[in-house]
């Protein structure tokens, strides 16, 4: 019979009892190390804990922390009784708490999410969601009560959990994480034991994973990339990983490297904007004693790949010991568990020169000289156990270097949103996945170029313009519904940003500065950083067909007047 | 109380007209001072008090009140 997680975990802890699982990473208190037999046992404390508290095999718990050296044990306590965790997004400082707990409030009338894990300080947040009167939240579990003098849970009763865990089948839901975006909208992705060790095991064949690895990461855990690729592939292999809190990475960059450094790590996947955020962050002096040559796989995902970001890497970090062979790229989704495809190990991703006027009409050509073309980053070939094709807009199915939906089938595919059955029936077809990209196939690798939806992705994060333009609409001096928000690339920063155009009839410049003012304000409420806000004047935004504002038109308006420009646009 | 100068620097990276700066504002409350930008508001600082700041000193910075005086400590 197919294991559960729970006993790959239990089978690694008893072959590597004192071998490290996990090294939890803080820049200023020293680092905490799991080994896996500790790991195991306080897992085991932590699902008694929970048992007693009140979790029932079947339940989703949520688990809303920062980095903190219990999130692990808890994460595997839940799944030690047969209960369902869900990694949720610890709220940033700038969302406004009533966003936070709408948003929240959102994904436990989708997801179902029974039970909230989280720390005394959102408690004020999350209590009145429980008995809610749309809300299936049960109650609370407190870190600060589940945690005491520094031991995590209570007396271990494994029997208990694995009489519990008896009624649980390896095809049952083993997590849910929920695709990322910013309200309201984000789709609560179900996959079962099956599905996420299957997916370890075919996954870990395609980058040729070893004992010899280590992974490194400063990935937020509710991201699938953080989630799947940095801990449950380490864990169910028993690879070590390092992890780093997303916070401290991002206030010191070079925090990532001083670990890499330091342990050796061989592994490490990022988003691309983390390619220029690193180069253009990190000076030498940050430098003096680090090497990067431990690393076999720098792998970037979760944004589109971006040629000009691996370059700049590299050219930045070559000194240290990046290779180019190590500068690798993945095309991966929640949906499929994590990784569709993958480039080769001891290979640099792909590139090619089309021609750009070709690809708009759908065609995949080689561009006449560079500088010309488009050049495209590939993503490498489908992984074993994952099929993928490109269709049409009827759905057929196009040869290579034609441009259509990337669709994908693997061994590893959820089974549908859950309780979502009308956005299950929109992407899922015959075992198909409609991914809402668009690509091509071109001799045996997969090039990503572009969405068929609207989406924004800023620094790894998906951002929905109809959130923002929601958010703008309210403020006071924006004339109703006439808002569009779209994403503009920024090479530099090897990432989108989010831009605003909305109508006002204001006129002065001091309102208009008010106004702009707080429009950035309505983004940040909403953790979403607005980088540009065009005001315009009535009856300036073109509609759609449909009536209403269209993004892509507008958008090609306002850069052909303001290319990368800043500030108002009054005409 | 927060210098015009630190403020100058701060409001220059963000590129922002004005903002009122207290010693408790966070960078959670001006608008453009996201994760990202908070390392472009610091290296900015360095730049130009011609300083250097530690790991562990930006990772302990809670407000604008602590950079100023992280600034202070270094130029004194």
């Amino acid at each position: 019979m197919s294991p559960l997680m729970w006993d790959v975990w239990e089978r690694k802890a008893r072959e590597q009892p004192v071998r490290e699982a996990i090294v939890h990473w803080d820049a200023i208190e020293a680092p905490h190390v799991w080994t896996r037999s500790a790991l195991l046992d306080a897992a085991l404390r932590a699902g008694t804990w929970l048992a007693e508290a009140g979790l029932d095999t079947g339940e989703v718990c949520a688990l809303v922390l920062r980095h903190h050296r219990a999130f692990y044990p808890v994460y595997m306590g839940v799944s030690s009784l047969g209960a369902i965790p869900a990694v949720l997004a610890y709220p940033n400082p700038r969302l406004h708490p009533e966003k936070f707990a709408h948003g929240l409030l959102g994904m436990a009338e989708r997801s179902g999410l029974d039970w909230i894990f989280t720390t005394r300080d959102l408690e004020p947040s999350i209590r009145p969601l429980v008995v809610h009167g749309k809300s299936s939240i049960k109650g609370i579990f407190l870190l600060e009560e589940c945690e005491r003098g520094g031991v995590i849970g209570s007396e271990p009763r494994p029997d208990l959990l694995e009489r519990k865990r008896t009624a649980v089948r390896p095809s049952d839901p083993f997590l849910v994480q929920h695709s990322s975006g910013t309200t309201g909208l984000q789709k609560p992705v179900a996959l079962s034991h099956t599905a996420v060790l299957e997916h370890v095991e075919r996954y870990a064949e395609a980058i040729r994973l070893s004992d010899a690895d280590k992974v490194a990461s400063w990935l937020p855990l509710y991201h699938d990339m953080g989630l799947i690729a940095a801990l449950h592939l380490p864990m169910a292999r028993g690879v070590p990983l390092i992890q780093i809190d997303p916070f401290q990475w991002v206030t010191a960059p070079v925090l990532l490297f001083n670990v890499i450094s330091e342990v050796g790590a061989t592994l490490c996947w990022l988003p691309n904007f983390a390619y220029n955020f690193m180069a253009d962050r990190i000076r030498d002096e940050d430098m003096e004693g680090v090497r990067l040559d431990s690393v076999r796989m720098f792998i970037n995902c979760s944004e589109p790949v971006r040629a000009d970001s691996h370059d700049k890497f590299y050219a930045r970090f070559s000194p240290f010991g990046v290779r180019r062979d190590g500068l690798a790229a993945c095309y991966a989704m929640a949906e499929t568990t994590f990784a569709a495809t993958q480039t080769e190990p001891d290979a640099q991703a792909t590139r090619m020169i089309v021609d750009r006027e070709a690809i708009a009409r759908g065609i995949v050509a080689l561009a006449g000289e560079e500088g010309s073309g488009r050049v495209c980053v590939s993503s490498g070939k489908a992984i074993p156990g994952c099929e993928l094709k490109i269709v049409d807009e009827a759905g057929d199915t196009l040869p290579g270097d034609r441009v259509g939906e990337i669709m994908v089938a693997s061994v590893s595919l959820f089974d549908g949103y859950r309780n979502y059955p009308e956005k299950t029936a929109d992407v899922l077809s015959d075992g198909w996945y409609a991914t809402g990209d668009y690509g091509f196939l071109h001799e045996g690798n997969w090039y990503v170029i572009g969405r068929k939806k609207d989406i924004i992705i800023s620094a790894g994060k998906n951002i929905y313009p109809e959130d923002v333009e929601d958010a703008v609409n309210q403020v006071e001096g924006v004339l109703p519904g006439r808002v569009v928000a779209f994403g503009s690339e920024d090479p530099a920063e090897g990432t989108e940003h989010v831009c605003v155009v909305a109508e006002t009839a204001f006129d002065g410049e001091p309102e208009k500065k008010r106004l702009r003012m707080n429009i950035l304000r309505a983004g940040m409420a909403m953790d979403v950083t607005i980088s540009r806000v065009y005001l315009v004047p009535p009856r300036w935004l073109i509609k759609s067909s449909a009536g209403k504002p269209s993004r892509k038109a507008n958008r090609e308006r306002v850069l052909a007047m303001a290319p990368g420009g800043s500030g108002d646009r009054t005409e | 109380m927060i210098s015009e100068r630190l403020k100058q620097v701060i409001l220059k990276t963000l590129e922002l007209d004005d903002f009122d700066f207290r010693e408790e504002t966070i960078a959670g409350d001006v608008p453009g001072w996201d994760s990202l930008s908070h390392v472009k508001v610091l290296m900015a600082a360095e730049a130009e008090y011609g300083v250097r700041f530690k790991t562990v000193e930006v990772l302990r910075l809670r407000n604008v009140g602590d950079l100023q005086s992280l600034v202070d400590r270094k130029v004194g």
